[in-house]
């Protein structure tokens, strides 16, 4: 069937089978590979897209289904040609290792900073609970969220050194 | 990957049960889909054709009156469930429930008919919904049908519904509004996981109800005891109505004693 | 290569620099393997086995063969190709039996994924189903059924490793010091007991991806989701009898690795897929399923210790032995065997030893290199051990393991002496004490306790690991300059996640005196562009290669300064630079710029001197050898990385619920280049190591399938998993062959976590567990049992 659907700002119609999932249209269709598919199952995060104002795994939403709808993903992040304030925060506090579950991660504290634009640790561990990352342990990606909202106290940024 | 299926998404309720009487068992429901895309992909499932309810008024919203108590429409997500200040009001163990579920993004596709339908023993809204009272609403090109909640889980991923039939709306009577309640729920992590336990109890004046996840082929519901039963009047309900098994999440003695854990913590602080 | 510069004067290095991969991964511009399609690309799909062990009798591909879009099918029958990294035991798809649930049994290439998968489907398999080896001593057993009955006739590393042919044991490690058998009788306690781990998996979030391409000539060409481009290339040559020089391996953005990528994975299937194809490229990306099952995982563990104990806390004998559960191939298990077999004893002084490791072929998925390389397996058992061994003699856990630490004039297992300059682990372990406040309860640990009902416990452990890795492992840089001053550095370690690379720029861009914006180190890797590097793996990456960054950036200062020499008419010895030019170090105005020298230097007539610039540095380990077959003596180990863990754990007494309060850790990085990457490299392998040791791991049913290939029933921790309090330290004891005195420390933070973690248990509420991951379950259940030693 053919879909209309706004992705970062810009409108696509495209034709997609019934079993498209909206990751595979995404990457597939749109080329917009930044999404990532970690589990297909709904688990890990990899592949969380906003879809209408909500985080979603884009791996268990069918393309048919988002017709009309609109998607922000990690594309639309930047603009031009300069990180936003969060991707900024996550270079600064080395917030990324190797960037697989990033993309999705990103989405998930967009759509956090939606609700409450100064978080607390716990809502910032809440809100990307559902976003697995097997690199960083979680801390430093907390700390760039803290550092985007203006939160991170400097002190707890470095390592503490002893010879 | 997802086999070839073709997708229908009708707009009208009769146009919905028109195309489930065509194509029958070929058929499923898809609400959120964070259940059956995953059974599809696993090849656990090859429907022909799924059918999309959610663009259709009647399965959708939710309503609330002194009368009728609460209606929820099948498609009506988790994180809707949550966030309405009536069932947030009045229904709080139904909407801390839909909270256990997933995780963030799963819970703004999942919905309360998918989580009932799939009808698996670890279901969050299964034992929590039992303890309420819940009846659901099952529609088809027949007619209409509506059966208490207990009746209509029949095994593992197995319910009373027939080919042509869907669920529309799930019921909870006006008299579990403002139930005193407690849940308790066990995971391998802190973060989303199944329930490998569960254990739900709502309290009125009336009534005292116990519902257990993950410990039987379906979610199960000790009913009606007394509102001021005992912790070991509870325990000795709740221990007759499960028959917990071994497997890779937990064993049938570990589930045994978490069910008693938790009755002892929650009995005494119903909220 | 460590020139005790002070910190003070150190521009760049040891700062928490920016990571110079981050911008493309943050955009979504960073191009994994999956993301590559490659022009007349094709799609391929496996069919795996559904048992353990099986014969396989009939394979029928004629309805897949006909299907249209189907481009090839092939079977094991068909191929006659092993693969093997130190013992070439595995064919590309199984060949007459099935060794494990998962195993790869055919495969398909077809225009779309759905093609493939149906073709897939359309095959069909007849199995005779046998009773497979799970259980890793039964199977080391003489008259055990054999999983390899071949294994006398495969070719293997013969100067590394000792297969037992006739047996399950792909290979038996011994390490011999001093009398294993006087020690025991002058000691006043022996202490024995067995610890176990499971099967545990990787799980980088991108899966193994390959596009593999077998053209006309036997040109190869591979596009692969890899930890090392040259191992793949020889192991690729040697399977297939193909020159290196016709290989090409391209890496391109890597989402993660930690070992499972480390050899050669899907790289033949793919190409032998692509040949049968015509040679159209086949791309493979293995789902999370596959990832789990038809993919290696990290080996399990059977660890039997048996330790003598001097009343004043002196170890005076320890007997140790390994069974590894290899699963159906040895892959990387047997080197991961004799690098635990040659580590066994964990940072602590043994002056009597004796190790027999075994890897044990059985009929499970097969083990592979994973972070730590053994050591988190290993160290699971001995840091139990040695809480039992204090216990046993009534001493503080901490002041036995203080006493027992290697230190300045100690010999190592293998016979290496230790120096001040090898590490300090027990100022390690001093600092994450102090971090958590060992030994005893604060008020408001206190008060927490009667508030939960939870008891709290408190914990420290120490760990210690060299990279495993061939005594000549050798590795280049070369440093390209461009045209406006600015240089390009080419190597082969990859950038899989760890962040190395920012660490070699900052050392290169230290050396040159640049800024870092001004060294460029592209991420992809290419054979056909790169130098040689043997492997990334084994936390080697920063020390060797970060020192051939250090020659190669010496190298091409050293050529500018001949040029700039005759440009500027002076001696090269006269002369200094900044990031822009070279100039007379007395006569600052009489310069030339890098710009001028860039491509050559050309006088305003045009005659020109010089030529392109270019620096090289070659790094070669030094002084190691390998290890005497028979007594395990010889000198394994680059450097050695030290650390401790301390750990707060509360937990339920009666229901084995547990928190995680706080995690302290402690590793002699010897001088950290990136503190904000040796952070993320502390805190992301301990909460690595907290997933192991809490809630991951393989579980199989009776026959041997795998009963939790994905995140359903495997989990891993999440946000919501971290500890509440973190604290990382460096310590700093300067390695002297370490580029500016560092060392690796990309394994050693998952390592002796789980051990940290049993003990705080058992010191909170009294559970005494030997086996790993500790799910609340077991811990329950060990409650359950008699309390053998509770908290004092």
């Amino acid at each position: 069937m053919k879909i209309h659907v706004k992705v970062n700002g810009k409108d696509y119609t495209r034709e997609v089978a019934g079993n498209r999932t909206l990751l595979r249209f995404l990457r597939e269709d749109l080329g917009l590979t930044g999404t990532k598919e970690g589990c297909g199952a709904g688990e890990c995060g990899a592949c969380t897209v906003i879809l209408n104002g909500k985080t979603v795994n884009s791996c268990l939403v069918l393309a048919p289904e988002v017709d009309g709808g609109v998607i922000e993903t990690v594309e639309g992040e930047a603009k031009n040609g300069k990180l936003s304030k969060l991707q900024e925060a996550f270079h600064r506090n080395h917030g990324v290792q190797c960037g697989f579950c990033t993309p999705g991660m990103l989405m998930s504290v967009k759509s956090l900073l939606k609700i409450h634009p100064k978080p607390t640790v716990a809502e910032i561990k809440e809100a990307i609970e559902g976003n697995f990352c097997r690199c960083t342990g979680y801390q430093q990606i907390i700390e760039s969220v803290l550092d985007a909202t203006g939160q991170l106290k400097p002190r707890k940024e470095e390592i503490r050194r002893v010879r | 990957m997802l086999h070839e299926f073709s997708y229908l998404a009708p707009r009208e309720r009769k146009d919905l049960l028109q195309l489930l009487k065509k194509h029958s068992s070929q058929a499923r429901l898809l609400a959120g889909g964070t259940d059956l895309l995953c059974e599809i992909r696993l090849g656990t499932d090859r429907p022909e054709v799924l059918i999309d309810v959610k663009n259709i008024a009647e399965f959708r919203g939710i309503a609330f009156s002194e009368q009728d108590g609460l209606a929820v429409g099948a498609a009506v997500t988790c994180v809707e469930l949550m966030e309405h200040p009536v069932v947030r009001k009045r229904f709080p163990l139904l909407a801390h429930a839909a909270g256990q579920i997933g995780s963030a993004q799963l819970r703004n596709r999942a919905t309360i008919g998918g989580n009932l339908c799939t009808a698996s023993p670890c279901a969050d809204l299964g034992c929590s919904s039992l303890v309420l009272g819940a009846r659901v609403e099952l529609v088809s090109a027949r007619g209409t049908r509506v059966i208490p909640m207990k009746d209509f889980f029949t095994g593992v991923k197995a319910t009373q519904l027939k080919d042509d039939e869907a669920v529309q709306r799930v019921f909870y009577p006006v008299v579990a509004a403002g139930a005193k309640w407690g849940m308790e729920k066990l995971k391998r992590i802190k973060g989303h996981d199944l329930a490998v336990v569960s254990v739900a109890i709502a309290r009125t004046t009336q009534w005292l109800r116990v519902g257990i996840g993950s410990c039987a082929p379906t979610p199960v519901v000790a009913a009606d005891l007394p509102p001021n039963a005992s912790v070991k009047a509870v325990t000795e309900a709740a221990l007759k109505a499960i028959d917990p098994i071994d497997d890779v999440r937990a064993s049938r003695e570990f589930r045994l004693a978490m069910v008693q854990e938790f009755i002892a913590k929650l009995l005494p602080a119903l909220s | 290569m460590f020139d005790n510069i002070p910190d003070s004067e150190l521009k760049i290095v040891g700062k928490g620099v920016e990571r110079i991969d981050t911008v493309e991964k943050l955009t979504g511009a960073a191009l994994y393997t999956g993301d590559w399609v490659v022009p007349g690309m094709l799609h391929g799909k496996v069919k795996r086995s559904p048992h353990a062990k099986a014969r396989i009798k009939r394979i029928d591909t004629s309805k897949a063969e006909k299907l249209a879009g189907v481009h090839a099918v092939l079977t094991g029958k068909e191929l006659d190709y092993r693969v093997g990294l130190y013992l070439v035991d595995k064919h590309v798809l199984a060949k007459d039996v099935v060794r494990h649930f998962g195993e790869a049994v055919a495969a398909v290439a077809a225009e779309t994924p759905a093609i493939a998968q149906q073709a897939v489907d359309l095959i069909q398999v007849e199995y005779e189903v046998m009773t497979p080896a799970l259980e890793p001593k039964a199977a080391a057993q003489k008259g055990a059924p054999l999983v390899h009955p071949d294994l006398g006739k495969y070719d293997y590393v013969k100067a590394v490793f000792t297969p037992v042919p006739g047996t399950n044991i792909a290979n038996h490690t011994k390490l011999r010091k001093g009398d294993v058998e006087k020690g025991f009788k002058e000691a006043d306690k022996i202490i024995e007991r067995e610890y176990t781990n499971p099967n545990v998996q990787h799980v980088p979030m991108e899966t193994h991806v390959t596009i593999g391409q077998w053209m006309v000539g036997d040109r190869i060409s591979i596009i692969t989701s890899a930890q090392s481009p040259f191992t793949v290339r020889n192991l690729f040559a040697h399977s297939f009898g193909i020159s290196h020089a016709n290989i090409r391996v391209y890496i391109p953005y890597v989402g993660g690795g930690f070992g499972g990528k480390a050899g050669i994975h899907l790289e033949p299937l793919c190409c032998l897929l692509s040949r049968q194809a015509g040679g159209r490229p086949v791309k493979i990306q293995a789902t999370r399923e596959e990832e789990f099952s038809m993919l290696p995982c990290r080996s399990g563990l059977v660890y039997h210790i048996k330790t003598g104990v001097k009343k004043d806390g002196r170890i005076v004998a320890q007997k140790m032995t390994m069974y590894w559960d290899a699963g159906a191939y040895a892959d990387y298990a047997v080197n991961v065997t004799r690098a635990s077999g040659y580590s066994a004893a964990g940072p602590y002084e043994i002056p009597n030893a004796w190790v027999d490791a075994y890897t044990v072929y059985t009929n499970k998925p097969f083990g592979t290199a994973y972070r730590g390389f053994g050591h988190v397996e290993f160290s699971w058992g001995m840091e139990r051990h040695m809480d039992l061994c204090a216990r046993t003699i009534g001493m503080d856990p901490l002041k036995f393991r203080m006493l027992n630490a290697l230190k300045p004039g100690s010999v190592s297992l293998t016979g290496e002496h230790i120096t001040e300059n090898t590490g300090n682990v027990r100022l390690c372990m001093q600092e994450v004490a102090d971090s958590i406040g060992y030994g005893k309860l604060s008020a408001a640990e206190k008060a927490r306790e009667k508030k939960t009902g939870m008891k709290i416990g408190k914990a420290v452990v120490a760990l210690h690991k060299a990279p495993a890795m061939p005594p000549f492992t050798g590795t280049v840089v070369i440093l390209k300059m461009n045209e406006d001053g600015t240089v390009t550095a080419n190597l082969s370690l990859t950038e899989i996640g760890a962040g190395t690379y920012t660490s070699i720029v900052q050392i290169i861009a230290e050396t040159l005196g640049f800024p870092v914006e001004k060294v460029r180190l592209p991420v992809e890797n290419d054979t056909d562009r790169d130098p040689y590097d043997w492997q990334t793996v084994a936390s080697k990456g920063l020390l060797l290669s970060g020192n051939a960054g250090i020659l190669a950036a010496q190298d091409l200062l050293a050529r500018a300064y001949e040029v700039a020499a005759q440009v500027l008419r002076a001696n090269p010895c006269d002369l200094a630079h900044d990031d822009e030019k070279v100039y007379v170090a007395h006569h600052p105005e009489k310069a030339v710029s890098f710009k001028a020298m860039a491509v050559g230097y050309a006088y305003p007539d045009g005659n020109a001197i010089g030529g392109p610039l270019v620096g090289v540095g070659r790094y070669v380990a030094q002084g190691l050898s390998n290890l005497d077959k028979e007594t395990g003596q010889g000198h394994p180990a680059l450097d050695w990385t030290y650390g401790a863990h301390g750990i707060i754990v509360e937990a339920h007494p009666r229901t084995g619920e547990y928190n995680v309060i706080k995690v302290a850790s402690a590793f002699d990085v010897g001088r950290a280049i990136n503190t904000r990457s040796v952070r993320g490299q502390a805190i992301g392998g301990m909460l690595q190591g907290l997933g192991t040791a809490m809630c991951e791991g393989y579980r199989y049913a009776p026959d041997g399938r795998l009963l939790n290939p994905n995140f359903t029933d495997n989990k891993i921790p999440t946000s919501l998993d971290m500890p509440e309090e973190i604290d990382c330290i460096a310590v700093e004891t300067p390695q002297i062959d370490g580029p500016f005195g560092c060392r690796g420390v990309g394994e050693h933070s998952m390592i002796a976590i789980c051990g940290g973690l049993g003990n705080a248990l058992q010191n909170a509420v009294g559970a005494d567990l030997t086996h790993m991951p500790i799910r609340q379950e077991d811990v329950w259940r060990a409650l359950q049992a008699p309390k053998k030693a509770g908290r004092k």
